[in-house]
């Protein structure tokens, strides 16, 4: 929202700040300001001038040469483009010093009222008629919208230069006399059917109206607070709204069908060719305004073409009413159409206004469109408005929140500068009334009235002061602490973390054989292959391997995220998983590795054969089991996902793992009597799984087995092609006495008998 | 007698290798030598007289045992040292075993300042990044329709339910668990539609805290405030709060620090105005207190809320945010 500096100035009696302070006054007090600019820049040097010959210059392309006569600069030539330059004409002329121009010595310039800030209009320099008086150039406030998103009284320069006054103690100037406003007796009925969609519609008719463009200081006006002046009446319901802050609407009245204005749902069906030039099919969502035969405005958001001002309007219905923001700001989502009207209207505008707008507009017709007349009175339906309930404020409990000292005349004065109403009731308690433009949505509440008193004495007024609060150990979610220590672990055994996003694409869902069905689907992705909710931790990092490769020869990397799934009707479930990759131009031993990072975060798990997917190494893959259950998956990716290399990844379910962590309590006595060892190299087929054999080794040897080590395998002569031989060293123990020779021999006996009667050999 | 003892002696200090020195050893000092063969025959003689040989022996042994053991230990530092020698290391060439990884820049300031919070009796929550409307909107004072929506592009899924636009819903979440009073801080991943260039991103980090309790004051705020940044910079932060507006706290404020660069002279990161806009907060909405089953006549407290992704940016003066969610190790190996 823009603010112009003048405009408030009009509004605030006795304003003298320069414009720079005002606006840091105005972010400390009440909303942000984003900049701070001059508009009409030039018109500060400009007069008009009239133009005295015009003349061709030899050569010249498009320009021509002019004198002219520039008033207090005197007689002036300049080097000028503009089709409409011509001898005879006023324009305004800016001396901006002397350059030359098609070998022509140019002193200035002429402008176009683009140019100077005017209007939009760049087709040609400025034409001034007698009457036209050039307007210095205006300073120009930007606001954040967001910062002013609960008060519907700032998207106005009225509401906006209450503030100014209130912060700077000055007198705020009414600019609405409401007893100029014709009493009851209107030539049009209002019809509507839904007080709570529209809980007002007030207008006024006008005939003998002239439609032209309108004086400059309106367009000015206009340009420098982002409007673009359109005509003198389009114009002036935009001025008003962006003094008062409500939007208004002006039909011409040759153009509607009977005396009844409507406001009403649309009807299925219905449709409208906007000002815009666009047609809405509309649906009961939607609340228009209609005459006798159909819509002539979409409630709260732009009026019809059809019914719009032209140069032929003579007679007007000027609209102001007031409709129900969440119902226009649906539409105005629904449409894909926001405009000045409807970003006020969805702020819960003042229903009060509607009248003080329309009395204002009584007192400007007349100074854009000479000789309009007023056809009779007011046309005004409306809701019931009960005044807000007066709220009570303690200031003893105002003080404890702000915390600070507060003085009763202070808090008092404060209010009333913002036109609250106050009276005391009580020791030390206010009873506060809301005006009406703030009670629509934003004030309601003391605490609401914490923010009026604070921001005006000053929130730098308060001192800092350390909170009492009770001496209790934070309760700390265990699985925080365990999310930690595998990102620790990961990083000191040498992988460095990334993040990725948590969207992929179907296609990369489909290439990790993931089902595009079993993903939660993005309902308006950001971009084209970001449009599922990740499954899987893999495309990314497959998207991070690919990439790194470019540039480096071998790297460990991981990521801690969120997968989220599909689940039945109910919320995405969400799982944290880890994955680790680690890749290596060179043959790397990535997967053992990765098995040893995985065992490190759940000791003893066991690994078993997998069925392949599509993106593994067929031979190299593998399921993580731990306590019973699933907890991951090892493989290699598929040589075809990587142009060279090798690329090991490692998936775990953390929130598995964590669920199955076993509680550390107790110990397992140390063993007090020594253990004998013996190695035992059995001879299998050459893709046995080292695994089992061992499970074989374990199972014969029952509960003398202390441990069972892998020691190496061998392939090659003498052993035939298609075998290994694999060694285990057995460390064999009781826990009560020392094993004798005997035991120990029968012991490696049963084991070898044991393996030999499933088909085992073993080598001496 | 002597010459045997004086003989053997000279073979042991003349020994030249360990070799010799175990011959000489074995044949004077081993089983069958000949202090051995001189013991064996005291038999034969008188007692006199196998006295006197007793003690030649004893006397003997000990002068061959120490001359051994001196030579002996002379050999054997000197193979220790022809080792050591031998043993020569270059210890200029690469290290071996595998250098540090790294955690992401994100998740060391998170830790940083979970940390920071923790020793302040804060609970660290994680909240879900999947939400449902109330949470995310409805509960936080911000209602279907309310312009507020807009501030927060969203990300809408199937079945109805948004990517979390910020991790406030976490404090709803934080209130319905833990009761008044509480200190907690929710960290993490948001989402928020809009397009991706050097100072946008639609995937960032953030961290919302909020302080429950009997009497909680503007005052509070700002010196929780003031002690938390000053913390995290590691130097004395001048703070100043104006009107901000979010629907979940009233009054709520914009929290601006004193531009760490300039001093406050004015520079191009605070636009000269000697200001950096750094974080919303506010004392806590009734409505969002009664919302999370917190009578507010009993409780209040204060809410803030803190990006992450901005604070990794501006310690390491990253001018592009995209970095960040890049996966690129030539920029996340230098953290």
């Amino acid at each position: 929202m823009k603010f112009s500096y003048s405009w408030i100035r009009s509004l605030v009696d006795g304003l003298d700040l320069p414009a720079e302070s005002l606006e840091r006054l105005i972010t400390m007090k009440t909303a942000e300001c984003e900049g701070i600019e001059l508009a009409g820049e030039l018109l500060a040097g400009a007069v008009p001038a009239r133009v005295v010959s015009v003349e061709a210059i030899e050569g010249g392309k498009h320009v021509v040469k002019a004198v002219v006569d520039a008033g207090m600069y005197g007689r002036k030539t300049v080097v000028c483009g503009a089709p409409n330059c011509r001898a005879g004409i006023t324009t305004v002329y800016v001396p901006l010093g002397s350059k030359s121009i098609a070998g022509v010595l140019s002193e200035g310039m002429l402008a176009s009222a683009s140019e100077l800030g005017l209007s939009r209009d760049h087709a040609g320099i400025i034409e001034l008629s007698d009457s036209d008086e050039l307007p210095p150039p205006d300073h120009v406030i930007e606001i954040d919208n967001k910062s002013i998103t609960h008060r519907p009284d700032l998207w106005g320069h009225h509401g906006m230069a209450r503030e100014v006054a209130a912060i700077t103690g000055k007198k705020l100037r009414n600019p609405v006399d409401l007893s100029s406003l014709a009493s009851p007796g209107s030539p049009v009925n209002v019809e509507i059917e839904d007080l709570a969609l529209c809980p007002r519609y007030s207008a006024l008719v006008f005939e003998n109206v002239t439609v032209q463009p309108s004086p400059l200081w309106l367009q000015h006006r206009l340009t420098s607070v982002g409007l673009n002046p359109i005509n003198n009446i389009v114009d002036l319901t935009n001025y008003i709204m962006a003094e008062l802050a409500q939007p208004m609407h002006a039909f011409d009245r040759a153009r509607l069908q009977g005396d009844t204005i409507f406001a009403r749902p649309a009807k299925v069906g219905e449709s409208i060719v906007a000002l815009n030039d666009e047609s809405y099919t509309l649906t009961p969502a939607n609340v228009v305004i209609a005459d006798a035969t159909g819509p002539i405005a979409i409630a709260g958001v732009i009026g019809g073409k059809d019914s719009a001002i032209s140069e032929t309007t003579t007679s007007i219905v000027l609209e102001s009413a007031n409709f129900n923001a969440a119902s226009v700001r649906k539409t105005s989502v629904a449409l894909k159409l926001r405009t000045d009207a409807s970003m006020r209207f969805e702020k819960s505008q003042d229903p009060h206004n509607t009248v003080r707008a329309l009395a204002r507009a009584l007192d400007l017709l007349p100074l854009v469109s000479p000789g309009i007349r007023l056809v009779g009175g007011l046309a005004d339906r409306h809701a019931d408005f009960p005044a807000p309930p007066p709220v009570s404020l303690n200031l003893n409990w105002l003080a404890r929140k702000l915390g600070r000292k507060l003085d009763a005349a202070e808090v008092r004065r404060i209010l009333e500068s913002l036109d609250f109403g106050v009276a005391e009731t009580g020791f030390e308690t206010f009873s506060v009334t809301i005006p009406s433009w703030r009670a629509t949505k934003d004030v309601s509440l003391p605490d609401d009235l914490v923010e009026e008193v604070g921001r005006m004495i000053g929130y730098d007024s308060i001192q800092p002061a350390p909170p009492l609060v009770p001496c209790a150990p934070s309760y700390d979610p265990p699985e925080r602490e365990f999310l930690r220590s595998v990102r620790r672990l990961l990083a000191a055994r040498g992988y460095n973390e990334i993040s990725n996003y948590s969207f992929i694409s179907e296609e990369s869902a489909r290439r990790f054989g993931l089902a595009v069905e079993d993903h939660v689907r993005v309902l308006n992705p950001i971009a084209a292959g970001q449009e599922l909710m990740r499954t899987s931790l893999l495309p990314g990092i497959h998207g991070n391997i690919v990439e790194n490769a470019k540039h480096l020869e071998d790297f460990r990397i991981f990521e801690v995220g969120h997968e989220i799934h599909k689940s039945d009707g109910g919320k995405p479930a969400e799982r944290v998983h880890l994955m680790a990759a680690l890749y290596s131009k060179a043959a790397p031993e990535g997967l053992l590795e990765l098995k040893r990072v995985a065992e490190c975060l759940a000791s003893g798990l066991h690994v078993r054969p997998a069925e392949p997917r599509s993106w593994e190494h067929s031979a190299r893959c593998a399921e993580l089991w731990w306590q019973g259950r699933q907890v991951g998956r090892l493989s290699e990716l598929h040589p075809e996902l990587i142009d060279s290399g090798r690329a090991a990844v490692l998936d775990l379910d953390l929130a598995l793992l964590q669920e199955l962590k076993p509680d550390r309590s107790g110990y397992k006595p140390v063993r007090r009597f020594p253990t004998s060892a013996f190695d035992l190299s059995v001879i299998a087929d050459s893709r046995e799984l080292a695994g089992n054999l061992e499970l074989h080794i374990r199972q014969f040897a029952g509960e003398l087995a202390e441990a069972i080590e892998y020691v190496r395998e061998f392939q090659g002569a003498p052993l035939p092609e298609g075998r290994k031989s694999v060694t285990f060293r057995l460390i064999a123990g009781a826990p009560d006495r020392t094993l004798s020779s005997p035991e120990t021999t029968a012991l490696y006996d049963r084991i070898v008998a044991g393996l030999t009667g499933l088909g085992y050999e073993f080598r001496g | 007698m002597q010459v045997i003892l004086d003989n053997a002696l000279d073979r042991i200090r003349a020994a030249a290798t360990g070799e010799e020195l175990e011959a000489v050893r074995v044949e004077v000092l081993g089983r069958k030598g000949v202090l051995a063969q001189l013991s064996k025959d005291m038999g034969k003689l008188n007692a006199d007289d196998r006295a006197a040989r007793g003690k030649f022996i004893n006397a003997s042994k000990q002068a061959l045992e120490s001359a051994w053991e001196e030579k002996k230990s002379g050999f054997d530092r000197a193979a220790l040292a022809r080792r050591l020698d031998s043993e020569w290391m270059d210890l200029t060439v690469p290290a071996a075993g595998v250098t540090p990884g790294s955690l992401h820049p994100i998740t060391q300031i998170q830790w940083e300042i979970e940390d920071l919070f923790r020793s302040m009796g804060f609970t660290v929550l994680d909240g879900p990044e999947v939400e449902s409307e109330f949470h995310n909107f409805d509960a936080l004072n911000i209602p279907a329709d309310h312009p507020a929506r807009d501030m927060q592009d969203t990300f809408w899924l199937d079945g109805g339910h948004l990517l979390r636009t910020h991790t406030s819903p976490v404090q709803v979440r934080g209130m319905e668990k833990l009761g008044p009073p509480l200190r907690m801080i929710a960290p993490g991943r948001v989402f928020r539609n809009e397009s991706v260039d050097a100072s946008h991103e639609h995937t960032f980090y953030q961290l919302e805290g909020m302080m429950i309790d009997r009497e909680v004051s503007v005052g509070n705020l700002i010196y929780f405030m003031k002690t938390l940044l000053t913390a995290i910079f590691k130097k004395e932060v001048a703070v100043r709060l104006r009107p901000g507006y979010f629907p979940f706290v009233e009054p709520g404020f914009e929290l601006d620090i004193r531009c760490l660069i300039c001093g406050g002279d004015g520079c191009p990161v605070c636009k000269q105005s000697g200001w950096v806009e750094l974080l919303p907060c506010g004392l806590v909405n009734p409505h969002v207190l009664r919302k999370s089953g917190i009578d507010p006549a009993e409780w209040n407290g204060f809410a803030f809320g803190l990006g992450l992704t901005r604070l990794v940016m501006m310690r390491y003066a990253i001018d592009d945010i995209r970095w960040l969610q890049s996966g690129d190790l030539r920029f996340l190996r230098q953290f």
